[in-house]
């Protein structure tokens, strides 16, 4: 279980092999173009097209269609219906719901929102899939990011699994002391206070110790940092970010001539 | 020269009455291997902190006196050039992983990170460690998935690799079974025989006589006794203080008692033991 700490997904694939920064423009790139192109059916081919083909490129397929089964189809769908019933907008009623009416235009208005979302998750879940988070992190402190920012994202991606599994430890120590956990909704409601106060004060203490080790190791040295990994940052990353620069900057001036 | 210099340290805890540290006047040398002994709240932790520079850099309170390590004193210098000099390794691994990285590998690099090792040299030096506290075969794996007494092998190799003059542990082996117990006695043996100087915590007395140079006895933040093993670990204030004593010189104690041992000087590891009781 503490294992798996983020979405990675450990491969070797050009997708891989791009730098994080690459990565972070590809995916806002692909999100920026989705809401700027003045083309109704932008997002859907965006998302056949290219981030599709990206989840082959990345060798990530398989994960990226479970995860879009089980938390992006539900996320758009939520917002499709949403839009479709809520949108006040056209006169063509394809149906009446209650005292809601659906129309051709709400429908349509709720399709192209419900896909740019699909898009903005599906770029983003790709990015995620196929960045370590150390080397994302690594990547972005070497161009400026500042360290203690880099840490506190981190971390706290770390160590979230292990305050889940310290509440654990602290119902199950509470549980065999004779603490109710199992009948009627308030009352576990309320045997939930209990478990507050060890579980924060806990992690106040276990705040000030980390903060020595990390500094017994020179955290704040005023040094350059090095890093372990290379990461690698090639022409190829440069050219393809410029690219897709412009394409963002395209899509935009089409927008703006069009409109 | 004495490497380390405590001249006349008072230090009081800030919002406390009473000074965890009182007058403390302790010099050490290079390359020494001083074990500081004392029952729990005798100011063990304070004095490593102190040592380490945490205080008064970090903890902020009363401190009075002078601590130098290699010439510089605390005061004057900050706490991020002070731990290229001393490194501290304390006692709960849990909380000594730095939670920034995903593989042990990672976790050892980090503080060579911090200061700006050169990559070949950082991927070296943690090569090197691994082999020298026996974990080369836990690399690969997530620092969060190891028992407690791995774990803490991964917090004193973290120190080790950035190679400090003096290292300062605070019970580094208190989740260890009695193997690892001896082999990190046995790496700390060795960093001391390779010219660093150390200064351990500990409660283990039997380990210590077997492997420390020297033994300081901490007291209600006193030092009452100060010299080579044999003699502080036979004295008769410690075992009137409440100090925990190694079994080897209970047994003799009571044999002296009893008139079975012979030696005018108690034993305080199992070969002076065994070479005691069998004349």
């Amino acid at each position: 279980m503490h294992e798996r700490l983020s979405y990675y997904v450990k491969r070797d694939s050009a997708l891989h092999r791009l730098n994080p920064l690459t990565k972070i423009i590809l995916a806002l790139s692909i999100i920026l173009v989705s809401f700027f192109s003045p083309w109704y059916w932008t997002a859907p081919i965006l998302l056949l097209l290219v981030v599709v083909p990206l989840s082959f490129l990345g060798r990530v397929s398989k994960e990226y269609f479970i995860t879009a089964l089980r938390l992006i189809l539900p996320a758009a769908g939520f917002i499709f219906i949403m839009q479709a019933l809520f949108q006040p907008v056209g006169e063509t009623i394809i149906f009446k719901f209650w005292f809601l009416d659906v129309t051709q235009e709400s429908l349509s208005f709720a399709f192209r929102i419900a896909m740019r979302i699909t898009v903005m998750i599906s770029a983003f879940t790709l990015f995620l899939m196929t960045t370590h988070p150390s080397e994302l992190m690594s990547d972005l402190t070497r161009r400026g990011l500042p360290g203690q920012f880099a840490y506190v994202i981190i971390s706290s991606l770390q160590i979230l699994p292990q305050m889940q599994a310290r509440a654990q430890t602290i119902i199950a120590a509470q549980r065999s002391r004779g603490l109710d956990t199992e009948s009627s909704f308030l009352r576990r409601a309320g045997s939930l206070i209990p478990l507050v106060g060890p579980l924060v004060f806990g992690s106040l203490v276990e705040v000030e110790e980390r903060a020595i080790a990390i500094e017994a190791r020179g955290f704040t040295s005023t040094h350059v940092k090095t890093s372990l990994h290379e990461i690698p940052d090639t022409d190829v990353d440069r050219i393809i970010r410029w690219m897709l620069i412009l394409l963002v900057i395209l899509s935009l001036a089409l927008r703006i001539w069009l409109s | 020269m004495a490497i380390v210099n405590l001249q006349n340290v008072t230090y009081r805890y800030p919002l406390t009455d009473s000074p965890a540290l009182q007058d403390i006047n302790l010099q050490v040398k290079e390359g020494e291997f001083v074990a500081i002994i004392g029952p729990n709240g005798a100011g063990k932790s304070t004095l490593c902190y102190t040592m380490a520079g945490f205080i008064p850099h970090f903890f902020k309170g009363e401190l009075t006196g002078i601590v130098e390590v290699a010439g510089n004193e605390t005061r004057n210098s900050s706490l991020s050039e002070w731990v290229l000099n001393v490194g501290l390794a304390f006692q709960n691994p849990f909380n000594q992983i730095s939670g920034a990285k995903y593989t042990v590998f990672e976790e050892l690099a980090f503080g060579l990170e911090n200061i700006g090792v050169p990559r070949e040299e950082m991927k070296a030096r943690v090569q090197d460690g691994m082999t020298l506290t026996g974990i080369s075969d836990l690399g690969d794996r997530s620092p969060y998935s190891l028992s407690g007494g791995q774990q803490q092998r991964v917090a004193l190799t973290s120190i080790l690799v950035m190679q400090p003059k003096v290292l300062v542990l605070d019970e580094p082996t208190s989740q260890m079974d009695p193997i690892g117990t001896r082999e990190v006695f046995g790496v700390i043996r060795t960093m001391a025989e390779r010219g660093m100087t150390v200064l351990l915590a500990e409660h283990k007395v039997e380990w210590i006589a077997r492997f420390a140079d020297r033994i300081i006895a901490l007291k209600d933040g006193q030092i009452i006794l100060d010299g080579a093993p044999s003699d502080v670990l036979t004295s008769p204030v410690l075992k009137e203080s409440g100090f925990g004593i190694s079994r080897y010189t209970s047994v003799a104690r009571a044999a002296q008692q009893m008139g079975v041992w012979k030696k005018e000087k108690l034993p305080v590891t199992l070969d002076e033991a065994v070479e005691g009781f069998s004349q």
